[in-house]
């Protein structure tokens, strides 16, 4: 007996649900990858909260989880922006922070302890997990399962998202993004099937990307946009009136409930396209019901007179609106999304932030690596069997991928639609091919199998150039899985608030300097003491060190931010003037200068000083005095004489003399900006040096109280 | 009436019989030997003395005296015979005070008859005992500190001869009391021998030295031991440390401290010693895991653990930190049946001379443990049980709380925790597992099994029956198969054991059975699914073909069997006819497969 009947008996199932199957195990895989690729510095590390940000948010979390909502909603941080203090209810997205409290609670309800430092490391790959599945139904609405799979694999491990959402990198982008698409899922499916059902399940999932991050605002355009793209291209349907009617009015009534957003729905500028659109889609559907009723010539006559009166008295109401200020003029943040050059120009606190920096070309293909070739081909493809849903994601690639260009932490954006659409390219361009496959087969024996077959098929080498084609696609697809676990692992795997290199042995040396002061600041200061410094620190002392502090990474006070410039680009007894005045007790910075750590105070000194010198009270600070008169930025003989006389220079070189650091080098050897520093010997009058951490990265000072009268 | 009076002459005869054994005079102690040292931040005072009974009666007991000032820092008290040896020496202590002077009553193991004597080793530990003085210095200076005590050992006993033997940490002292004859030789100060002091007597010594000793002390020590019954035992020690020293004064300047290693008396790293089979060890605090610490074995077996805290401690500065690891049961766990002894250290060794001045224990037993009682090494205060929850917990596990203050590296005893607990109460946890994941995918199930919409869908239904007729035709064949199978396995047969007739019977009853087997199609089948109807024709067609090859091949071994044919012609037919067959089935299969 060489041959059975019926073999595979056990296993067989019919093609749906080797299908199902299939879809399952595919989408777990990816959803299982997607949480697990994250975890590179948990496991190199240890599972900590990384950077700044997710430190302040992690506090919150826990004020949240401990206190309870309505504590948290009227809470009142006197930690924060010393003596003014920061409303924390009123001025944050409580998206992130109530989930995690959410599933704190629900998780030790079911008496699986886990603390709320673990729940807020887990969170991002976690939701990346649910972002994987929630692409999958969202490109199955576009183009079909296949589409689905392939792109749900591929936000599986694409670096541009990756890199705000490892483990430990607990910021509000970690859910946004799982939000925002699942509002485009329900977007989609309340455009397609014109049921109230769906546009309100929209609303929601708009309502929790409101309240968990500021680029909401871009949702809320890109859905008008969208309907308005279609009312012009004359696919305005009774489906797409009822979504967004349904959408807009649920969703701006909900978002307002978030303390934050208040009334900018109906205020500020950049929500006016949505309520545009909104009147516009009414008038729209009016017209289309007036039309039904009236005789052309009618209908034109009063179309034109309609159009022109209420043009004209939306125009002035608007302009009224905005010189009584009732309409938020056009924010400094909204001007530099359009115009990459305008912060620059103009605000020195934005553009010092290196997130906000336009993005290179380079960055493109490190974080996207193969989707930025496959964009082009799924945009093609979506023109070429053009559909309401295909309008939708061709308006949101376009435009996120020219907000990309302009800043780069919006490259998050960018991301989804990348995958969605390099996901319906593979899929079209591979289920073309791939039926071709085994042609051969099916003619003759498989004798014949290399041998061309003129008489059946058009194209000469059919299965070849089938074969060639899909060797070729996988090739790129494992490619680009390499480069995305290779990106994930070097580049975006370090929590930067341990910092780690490799010795001359090869021995890993771990630098835990931050820590090791802020745990210093924590156990060893009085409970109220004050901390001065650049506010990049600012969350990590609120949150590590649990001190009040002048000011953070919140950065709403402009002059603040400023005096705080002035006090650290003064001279001593001007700084102790300032630090008088805001109270401070301990000054703290950061020093690369013995380890080579380059991100430290002295590199963003001239960003102090900008900032100091924006604001009228700072009006004698100077960029050009802290240039050599070439124009130079030195540390070393040549330096201004007011550099290096300010306070920053003696806080960050005081000692620092004495010290060797490089072998053949004298000592006092700045090993950042590779220079021997040019004032070595001085002695501070108003400060005393607290505490310095074992590699110096952190100094710590404190300043001295008046002197007693009289002695 | 009566009552009172009994409790008067209760008191009565209460303070009689003290009365009695306080005074005493008949008690001599002919000659006492005192250490005092102060090498580290302890002050541990080891007195050896001769008692003599000079009284007419035998004496059970004696009392030891401890000078009022040091009364509160008192941390450990033990008597002991000087020749005992180990603990079998140990004496009996109680503590009372009497007129404002803390008293130790200690019990001797065999009376004391007149005329006789007894060695006895009495040791104390007192913490905090030492001052620095000055009270704050700065970074390049050393610690001093200041010893006050007495001259005389403070005893409620005459004493016929005794010396003081001082040990300090080392030989600068800045300056001492001098009680005739007293004597300083390198790193010890010697008092006396001084003869015949009356009982009660004391003369003040100040002794102002250096000692740069680590003067590391636990203010809280929060020690969780929990026992799990599936091999484990997990112990975690959360405490606040700081230095109680002399204080810093002004700066501290790493460039000094790493270059010319000044602040000797701080603190850079201690060592904690944990249990031999100690695993799993993390040493972290509030913002992560503190990455400076080394893990030995040591020779004897203990595992030390090298702390490094994130900054060092100089005086007046605190740290607090989380100290964890695991153990096997079975080295600290014993049972008999359902009753268990859990037998661990109150508290554990810390670092050398350490002192802790609060420690909670709290030891979490396995849910379900009962009858709890527990035997404690020396007096603590044992605070009302409470319920922990934790993994898979239902009705939380028991929670025995210890509090102690003052405890030094003497304390590191052993105690005794008994309870029951049944085994069967082990598999609760699996079960419960189990039953949830029971529940979640018989939900699962049920949900894509039912229909729970309220319209009907047309398309989806019809794909549904299709698919069910399709199951059923395959079935169909299933069963149809391994009847041809049988039938080919009995023609193998017939071809050894050429038994035409036993053949023929066997291959009717498969005939019959194959008859019997009708395929039960729906009649609309033809129209509601002509794609399916198609197949199915084409499959019966080939399930035809293949019976008649059965048939010709039977016939073909019947031929060969009753001798009609020779070997050589059967063995090309029979070649010709298996390809054929193969042909079949592989289409047999492929439609079945693709239904």
């Amino acid at each position: 007996m060489t041959v059975a009947l019926l073999k595979s008996q056990i296993l067989h199932m019919s093609i749906e649900k080797q299908e199902t199957l299939l879809k399952l195990a595919i989408l777990t895989v990816a959803a299982i990858l997607s949480f697990s690729t994250r975890l590179f510095s948990v496991l190199r590390f240890e599972s900590v909260i990384h950077e700044f940000d997710p430190y302040f948010n992690y506090r919150t979390t826990k004020y949240l989880a401990e206190e309870g909502f309505y504590k948290f909603h009227n809470w009142f941080d006197e930690r924060a922006w010393y003596p003014l203090g920061r409303i924390i209810g009123g001025t944050i997205y409580p998206g992130l922070m109530l989930t995690s409290a959410v599933l704190y609670h629900v998780m030790n309800f079911l008496h699986i302890s886990i603390d709320v430092r673990n729940v807020c490391v887990f969170l991002a790959p976690l939701f990346s997990s649910l972002t994987t599945i929630v692409t999958f139904f969202l490109t199955r609405e576009l183009k079909g399962t296949g589409a689905g799979l392939v792109a749900a694999s591929m936000i599986a491990i694409v670096p541009g998202y990756i890199s705000r959402s490892v483990a430990g990198s607990y910021d509000n982008e970690g859910i946004a993004i799982f939000c925002m698409l699942l509002t485009y899922f329900f977007w989609i499916k309340s455009v397609k099937t014109g049921s109230l059902l769906w546009s309100a399940l929209c609303a929601l999932a708009y309502f929790y990307m409101v309240s968990s991050w500021g680029g909401y605002v871009f949702l809320i355009n890109l859905i008008p946009l969208h309907v308005l793209t279609l009312i012009l291209t004359g696919r305005f349907s009774h489906r797409v009136y009822v979504a967004y009617s349904a959408v807009y009015t649920l969703g701006t009534l909900l978002s307002m409930q978030v303390a934050f957003v208040g009334f900018q729905p109906v205020q500020s500028s950049e929500h006016m396209l949505a309520f545009g659109v909104f009147g516009l889609c009414q008038l729209h559907a009016f017209t289309d019901y007036v039309r039904s009723r009236l005789t052309t010539e009618q209908f034109d006559v009063l179309f034109r007179s309609v159009l022109m009166a209420a043009g004209s008295v939306a125009l002035a109401a608007m302009g009224i609106l905005t010189i009584t200020g009732k309409i938020a003029p056009w924010t400094g943040r909204f001007y530099s999304l359009l115009d990459p050059s305008y912060a620059k120009n103009h605000i020195p606190i934005i553009a010092s932030v290196s997130e906000h920096q336009p993005t290179s070309w380079s960055s493109f293909y490190f974080d996207l690596q193969l989707l930025v070739f496959l964009f082009p081909a799924g945009l093609y493809y979506c023109f070429a069997k053009l559909t309401d849903a295909n309008i939708f994601i061709i308006l949101y690639g376009v435009t996120s991928i020219y907000f990309a260009g302009v800043m780069v932490r919006l490259m998050l954006v960018l991301a989804p639609v990348m995958c969605i659409l390099s996901g319906i390219a593979v899929s079209t361009a591979l289920g073309s091919q791939m039926k071709y496959l085994d042609s051969p087969r099916q003619g003759s024996q498989s004798a014949a199998e290399k041998k061309p077959k003129k008489g059946e098929a058009v194209v000469p080498f059919r299965s070849e150039v089938a074969w060639t084609f899909t060797v070729l696609i996988s090739l790129f697809l494992v490619s680009y899985t390499f480069h995305c676990t290779w990106v994930t692992s070097e580049a975006y795997s370090s929590p930067s608030i341990v910092l780690s290199a490799r010795g001359h042995d090869g021995s890993r040396i771990i630098f835990d300097d931050f820590r090791e002061a802020y745990y210093w600041l924590r156990m060893n200061t009085p409970e109220d003491s004050r901390v001065m410094s650049w506010w990049d620190y600012g969350y990590q002392i609120s949150a590590m060190a649990n001190r009040t502090i002048i000011v953070d990474n919140n950065t709403w006070n402009n002059t603040h931010i400023s005096r705080v410039g002035q006090a650290m680009a003064s001279t001593e007894d001007k700084a102790y003037e300032i630090m008088r005045e805001l109270d401070v007790d301990y000054v703290l910075v950061i020093f690369g200068g013995l380890t080579g750590y380059s991100s430290d105070d002295i590199n963003k000194f001239l960003w102090m000083v900008r900032i100091g010198g924006s604001t009228d009270r700072g009006k004698h600070i100077k960029e050009n005095d802290y240039y050599t008169p070439s124009g130079e930025f030195r540390v070393d003989q040549e330096g201004s004489s007011t550099l290096l006389n300010c306070l920053m220079y003696k806080m960050s070189y005081y000692k620092f003399g004495s010290v060797y650091t490089e072998g053949g080098k004298p000592p006092g050897y700045d090993r950042v900006r590779n220079a021997e520093i040019g004032n070595k010997d001085f002695e501070l009058d108003v400060l005393e040096e607290a505490y310095t951490t074992e590699h110096w990265l952190v100094r710590i000072y404190k300043v001295k109280k008046l002197p007693n009268r009289g002695v | 009436m009566g009552l009172r009076l009994k409790i008067y002459l209760v008191c009565l005869f209460l303070t009689l019989t003290s009365f009695c054994n306080a005074t005493s005079e008949d008690v001599l102690i002919k000659s006492a030997e005192r250490t005092i040292d102060v090498t580290s931040q302890l002050v541990k005072i080891t007195h050896r003395l001769t008692l003599s009974n000079t009284g007419k009666s035998s004496v059970n007991s004696f009392n030891f005296h401890i000078e009022s000032r040091a009364q509160q820092k008192l941390s450990y008290f033990k008597a002991q015979l000087a020749d005992g040896k180990d603990s079998s020496g140990v004496l009996k202590a109680v503590s009372s005070t009497v007129k404002g002077v803390l008293t130790y009553k200690v019990t001797l193991s065999s009376s004391l008859e007149p005329g006789q004597t007894v060695k006895v080793l009495v040791g104390t530990v007192f913490t905090h005992n030492l001052v620095p003085h000055p009270a704050e210095i700065t970074q390049k200076e050393k610690q001093l500190v200041q010893y006050r005590g007495s001259a005389y050992i403070f005893s409620p006993y005459k004493i016929a001869s005794q010396t003081t033997k001082v040990l300090l940490s080392s030989s600068s002292v800045e300056s001492y009391t001098k009680v005739k004859p007293s004597s300083q030789s390198d790193s010890t100060i010697t008092y006396g021998p001084y003869e015949n002091i009356a009982p009660l007597t004391e003369v003040d010594i100040v002794i102002h030295f250096e000692n740069n000793a680590p003067f590391l002390s636990v203010a809280n020590l929060l020690r969780h031991i929990e026992v799990s019954h599936w091999g484990n035992i997990a112990v975690e020690e959360t405490l606040d440390v700081y230095h109680g020293g002399a204080k810093l004064k002004g700066s501290f300047s790493r460039f000094e401290y790493q270059r010319e290693h000044s602040g000797v008396s701080s603190i850079k790293s201690f060592k904690t010693v944990l249990p031999e089979l100690a695993a799993d060890v993390y040493y972290r605090d509030e913002i992560g895991n503190i990455s400076t610490s080394n893990l030995r074995q040591e020779d004897d077996g203990d595992v030390s653990l090298e702390l490094r805290p994130r900054f060092p401690l100089f005086g007046g500065w605190k740290t607090h930190y989380v100290v964890g690891y695991n153990l096997p049961s079975f080295s600290n766990l014993f049972n008999s049946g359902d009753e268990f002894v859990l037998q661990m250290d109150l508290i554990s060794h810390i670092f050398d001379h350490m002192v802790i001045d609060d420690a909670l224990v709290r030891i979490i037993l396995p849910e379900g443990a009962s009858n709890i009682e527990i035997e404690t090494p020396y007096a603590v205060t044992r605070l009302p049980d409470t319920l922990h929850f934790t993994y898979l917990d239902v009705k939380g596990r028991p929670v025995v709380e210890i509090a102690a203050k003052n405890l030094v590296e003497n304390h590191i005893q052993p105690f005794k925790l008994r309870y029951t607990f049944s085994r069967i109460v082990m598999l609760q946890e699996p079960l419960l597992c189990v039953f949830a994941f029971f529940l979640l995918f018989l939900t699962f199930i049920i949900y894509a099994r039912l229909d729970f919409s309220i319209t009907k869908d047309e398309a989806c239904d019809n794909r549904q029956r299709a698919a069910g007729i399709a199951e059923n035709i395959r079935n169909h064949y299933l069963k149809r198969s391994t009847l041809f199978q049988a039938f080919e396995t009995h023609v193998v047969k017939l071809k050894s054991s050429r038994d035409i007739n036993a053949f023929q019977a066997s291959a009717k009853n498969i005939t019959s059975d194959l008859r019997a087997q009708t395929l039960d199609l729906p009649a609309n089948l033809k129209s509601e699914h002509p794609q399916l109807n198609d197949r199915v024709t084409e499959i019966q067609k080939q399930d035809k073909a293949y019976r008649d090859f059965q048939s010709t091949h039977a016939q073909l071994v019947e031929r060969l069997v009753g001798g009609k044919i020779n070997k050589p012609q059967f063995v090309d037919a029979e070649a010709i006819l298996i390809k054929k067959r193969d042909e079949l089935v592989e289409k047999l299969n492929h439609l079945i497969n693709t239904l």
